[in-house]
């Protein structure tokens, strides 16, 4: 975990910035950050692959309905089912993690790009990083429920 | 298949052309290409899905999606053991092969000078599961059947 020490409280902030900004929505960490999440349940994962000098994935993980405030929220539109609406919302904010994390790295790696975003959603489903990557979780907490923003890098 | 582009067929052709290479080599499993779907938006649907992004001249995401019976089959004979669960080998196995897929679609395009970066693959087990990508992306989804079932290997992509 150690090799996050510095990117910790700089994806914190683009965590925090993004919500603020551009979903118009509280949210202040909820706790230590992990480096395993267990199952998710009814949820869904935005995520982006970042390739370059530098390899990894930048995913976050919010819960239904936490997804479907947020497309409420960030859209300006009510949903009230995992739509298409909410894969685009969840799918762009995943994306500008991505490119803040970029920023975040670029002394550590003078070169990554980023993949398309894509988004998973189901009833249960773990998310497994390869054994080559380290990873670590930052937990949120938003008005309605906790998300997860989660950063894997390949190890050098 | 009419109205294909250039790039189009490309695509399709590199990822038959690995998953056959790395099924007759690899996996030592007879393998069957099915009619590739092209088109906008898509959903994909399984129990196992091992993504791997890929960034530079042209942005994507490329996904493997089985269901469960596929994943271990696939996974024991390639890794020569008995595999009955989604467990991380299943992951690991997943994993290789879709990094494989798109070190294929990575040198078929460098060929044509189009330069590609690949991100780490991550493998995401569950039920009920759907994959999706975003608005204004290509898709072209390759199905392919061995003895266990069909599965899907399905690229995304948007070219500069």
């Amino acid at each position: 975990m150690s090799s996050f020490e510095e990117v910790v409280p700089k994806l914190i902030d683009s965590t925090v910035e993004i919500f603020s900004a551009m979903v118009m929505m509280d949210i202040e960490v909820a706790g230590e950050p992990m480096d395993s999440l267990g199952p998710m349940r009814d949820s869904i994962t935005g995520m982006v692959g970042l390739a370059g000098t530098g390899r990894g994935v930048l995913a976050v993980h919010i819960p239904n309905k936490v997804a479907m405030a947020i497309t409420s929220s960030f859209l300006g539109m009510e949903v009230d089912e995992i739509n298409e609406d909410v894969q685009d919302a969840v799918g762009e904010i995943a994306n500008m993690l991505g490119g803040n994390v970029k920023t975040i790295l670029a002394d550590r790696f003078d070169e990554i790009e980023l993949s398309l975003p894509s988004t998973i959603s189901g009833e249960e489903y773990v998310f497994l990083s390869q054994n080559d990557v380290d990873q670590i979780i930052i937990p949120f907490a938003v008005p309605d429920g906790k998300i997860h923003v989660e950063l894997e890098l390949e190890r050098s | 298949m009419t109205g294909l582009n250039e790039l189009e067929s490309m695509l399709d052709a590199s990822i038959r052309q690995v998953m056959e290479e790395i099924f007759a080599t690899m996996v030592f499993m007879e393998i069957s290409g099915q009619e590739t779907s092209f088109g906008r938006r898509g959903v994909l649907t399984g129990d196992l899905s091992s993504m791997v992004g890929l960034a530079g001249d042209l942005k994507g995401v490329l996904t493997v999606s089985c269901p469960a019976a596929v994943a271990t089959a696939v996974s024991s004979a390639m890794l020569g053991m008995e595999l009955t669960e989604l467990d991380e080998d299943v992951r690991d196995a997943m994993g290789e092969i879709t990094n494989m897929v798109a070190g294929g679609l990575k040198s078929s395009l460098a060929a044509e000078g189009t330069m590609v970066n690949i991100a780490v693959p991550t493998t995401i087990i569950g039920r009920g599961m759907r994959t999706s990508g975003l608005p204004g992306a290509q898709r072209l989804t390759v199905p392919f059947t061995i003895g266990a079932g069909t599965f899907g290997v399905e690229l995304q992509y948007v070219a500069r």
